[in-house]
């Protein structure tokens, strides 16, 4: 059988899926890898271990596949987290840990940046809403805060450039992981020279950037040998996991939306047009020429309900979290939609979109003598999609969105597709079969290796919703009184936030 | 009730029990100026708060413990009592003093019923998390009351359940220091533990054992756990932290490949080269920063 890999460099986990030339998932295999805080505002990666970790489960995975002699593979397709940052000296050796997407060090940096006369212009030109997320402003900070490792520093890459360096010997970055990087012209598709100059740094200092297709670079053979492929397989550049997540769940047409819930989340839109959003909240990355994902992410999803579980679930004796978590969500199916009057602002890590306050705190609002631990758990996971909702408001000033598909680790929790469906008021499709981040990859595989004649009819050929969800309207129209409140208590609190963050500092 | 307080080589009620420093049941009401007991704990110390409510400062820390609580305090440890606290309350305390406790070895002498494996690995959870306070922890209480009425009535046999009791106090701390610590996180976190420990200790031989006692689970779940969470087996997921390890030694040390091998626990530097190879498909030499090497 001609079998198809994908690889996915992602936050927590490589995960690594074969696909046959149908879509069909043949092999499933994941290796997980830890984030690094060696201070409050730092999240490093060890490369080092995230490439040994890619290939111990790629190789791992082949044996399985091997073991049937028709299995042949015809092409690897990588996918990755956006935004990290790792230097790496002239014999390609990394200069210290990766700093990965959560890492904040470089939030006054970005704060300056976009406050200058130039802010504007940057994120308009490169899509990548100026937060310290964005690798623009991290390079910055290590030039100005960590001048031996500038000083030592042959080119900035990320973790995604240095495992496809690995396997190729190429320093090549995609599109969509190049616009994600604010130094990156979505429109003229090369490095944006404003960007650069705030850096610090030129365009020798980046890798070469391709198309998401793009095929050329070859297998290094001692590697081929080592993993029994062969010299041909192709080495497919792929793209981000958020533009593959997008078209992995059939997100490609006017009126659809992708909610990604796992410990972040986000939503995501495709377009031919970018969303030119005045206030900055929205990102805008580059699929293909004129192809776009806009959107925006939070920081406060299923992190904050394993918070919650963690400190005031009712553990008892013998159960573990997952047992709790699910005693949780139970007791939160017992109370009405609105938690009886209590609202909850998800904002425990500071917030990305909308609002863009890294000092935005969490808050339990409408506390009555008849609350109860359950109310507490169903208002938690409210104010969560509340929080996304808030971000498809914002997405719904520029498009229409008229259905959503949704994926992530909530997926196969119905509690949490019926919540989506009732506070968006829309209907909701899932698919429990595979990850949609792999399954974008093999979209674009496909497309390039001639199976469909282009990637949107990949995406109609294969991703299908193997379950619908309808929108209960009265809930929605319960959700949206108590979503005002929420959204005006979120404006309401700016000077607050400040101030709490400010005590809680020290 | 009785105050007591025994001492190792000055009390005939401990002359049946040479691995004991110290037994005794204390009332402390006092402001205190400057405690006499700054002495480096020679032992595992256990102490129990009985009434009322102490504060303490272990080794530049500060406590502060109520009734039914368990204080350890480890060999080399300093137990303060914070400057103009008023202690007040009684308390059982007990010092029980190792043959051998250190980094690698706990070793509790002929006494103890405990086999030798479990108390290297007793040691090791004591060691790696360095718990001092057990809250709510009873038993501790009724196990002391126990010795006390055992040492005192002398009546046949104490001896063996006097020893048999020390046995159970160690091995129940040992057991609700794992679940404690790992009952009430989500996996991902007890396996950032598990990362971060092992990452400390990557030269030590570890057993599969070892790892479940530490996380306080038994050697299936441990297994099931790690494995559907890191996609790895727990011993794997040990050797691919040595490769990268290596891996990063190789780059940027000019440590010698048997030296690392060693440094990585492995047997041999023939060892390292086959696992290294198995793992990532090249020698360690491979890895080295000469550019000729790369050609290899």
């Amino acid at each position: 059988m001609e079998l198809l890999i994908t690889i996915d460099i992602g936050t927590t986990a490589v995960r690594i899926v074969a696909f046959d030339f149908k879509g069909e998932k043949k092999a499933y295999k994941k290796g997980s890898y830890p984030t690094f805080h060696p201070q409050p505002d730092f999240s490093e990666q060890d490369p080092e271990q995230v490439f040994i970790t890619v290939l111990f489960i790629l190789k791992s995975l082949l044996n399985e596949l091997f073991e049937d002699k028709k299995n042949k593979i015809k092409g690897i397709v990588f996918s990755s987290s956006m935004h990290s940052v790792l230097p790496i000296d002239k014999n390609g050796t990394p200069l210290g840990n990766a700093l990965i997407w959560a890492d904040n060090r470089a939030k006054k940096e970005a704060e300056k940046i976009k406050n200058s006369a130039l802010g504007k212009i940057i994120y308009e030109a490169t899509g990548t809403p100026i937060h310290a997320m964005s690798p623009l402003a991290k390079i910055a900070w290590i030039r100005e805060n960590d001048a031996e490792r500038f000083q030592k520093t042959y080119k900035f890459i990320s973790l995604k450039e240095y495992v496809v360096h690995q396997f190729t010997n190429e320093y090549i970055i995609d599109y969509s992981l190049a616009s994600a990087t604010g130094l990156f012209n979505i429109r003229t598709l090369k490095w944006e020279q404003n960007s650069l100059d705030i850096s610090g740094i030129n365009e020798n200092y980046l890798s070469e950037t391709c198309p998401i297709y793009n095929s050329e670079a070859k297998l290094k053979p001692n590697l081929a040998k080592s993993l029994r492929l062969s010299a041909n397989t192709k080495i497919i550049l792929g793209s981000t996991d958020g533009c593959m997540a997008t078209i992995g769940t059939g997100v490609f047409a006017e009126g659809q939306a992708t909610i990604s819930i796992n410990s972040s989340g986000a939503v995501r839109v495709f377009g031919e047009e970018v969303l030119n959003d005045s206030n900055q909240r929205l990102f805008n990355y580059v699929l293909d020429k004129n192809q776009y994902i806009s959107g925006g992410p939070t920081n406060n999803a299923g992190v904050v309900l394993d918070w919650f579980v963690s400190q005031f679930g009712s553990f008892q004796h013998g159960k573990d979290f997952e047992e709790t978590m699910l005693n949780s969500l139970n007791e939160a199916l017992h109370v009405s939609p609105g938690a009886e009057g209590l609202i909850f602002l998800p904002y425990l890590l500071g917030e990305r979109a909308p609002i863009w306050n890294s000092n935005a705190r969490g808050a339990y609002f409408g506390i009555n003598i008849k609350h109860e631990p359950r109310h507490f758990v169903r208002a938690t996971i409210e104010g969560i999609i509340f929080e996304l909702f808030s971000i498809g408001k914002v997405i719904e000033t520029y498009r229409n969105i008229n259905e959503i598909s949704l994926t992530g680790t909530v997926v196969t929790l119905p509690f949490w597709s019926n919540l989506v469906a009732d506070i968006f008021g829309k209907k909701v499709n899932m698919n429990h079969s595979v990850n949609s981040i792999n399954l974008g990859s093999a979209l674009v595989g496909l497309t390039e290796m001639g199976v469909y004649a282009n990637i949107e009819e990949a995406v109609k050929s294969i991703v299908k919703p193997d379950r619908i969800i309808e929108p209960k309207v009265h809930h929605h129209e319960l959700y949206t009184k108590y979503y005002r409140i929420f959204s005006q208590l979120t404006q309401k609190f700016k000077e607050e936030f400040d101030l709490i963050a400010e005590l809680q500092a020290g | 009730m009785r105050f007591f307080a025994l001492n190792k080589d000055k009390s005939d009620e401990l002359r049946a029990f040479h691995h004991v420093f110290e037994f005794s049941r204390k009332k402390v009401q006092s402001v205190q100026t400057n405690w006499a007991d700054c002495k480096k704990n020679p032992g595992l110390r256990f102490i129990f708060i009985q009434e009322g409510n102490f504060e303490w400062v272990i080794d530049n820390k500060t406590i502060t413990v109520f009734p039914n609580d368990l204080v350890i305090i480890y060999p080399n440890q300093v137990l303060q009592s914070k400057m103009e606290a008023f202690d007040n309350g009684t308390y059982y305390s007990i010092t029980i003093l190792p043959k051998l406790f250190n980094e690698e070895k706990l070793v509790f002498g002929d006494w103890s019923s405990i086999p030798a494996t479990e108390q290297l690995l007793i040691g090791k959870l004591f060691l790696l998390n360095r718990k001092s306070v057990f809250q709510n922890f009873k038993i501790a209480g009724e196990i002391l009351k126990k010795i006390e009425l055992e040492i005192f009535a002398t009546e046949i046999g104490f001896k063996a359940i006097v020893n048999h009791l020390i046995d159970e106090l160690v091995v129940y701390s040992t057991r609700q220091l794992s679940r404690e610590e790992n009952q009430r996180k989500h996996f991902p976190q007890t396996f950032h533990k598990f990362d971060q420990i092992l990452r400390e200790n990557l030269s030590h031989p570890w057993t599969v054992e070892e790892m479940a006692a530490i996380l306080g689970l038994g050697t299936t779940t441990l297994n099931e756990k790690i494995r559907a969470y890191s996609g790895f087996s727990p011993l794997n997921y040990l050797i691919n932290l040595r490769i990268s390890e290596s891996i990063r030694l190789l780059k940027n040390t000019d440590i010698s490949i048997t030296d690392i091998a060693f440094e990585m626990g492995f047997y041999s530097s023939q060892h390292f080269s086959s696992t290294f190879k198995k793992m990532t498909g090249y020698s360690p030499r491979y890895f080295r920063k000469t550019p000729e090497s790369k050609e290899e």
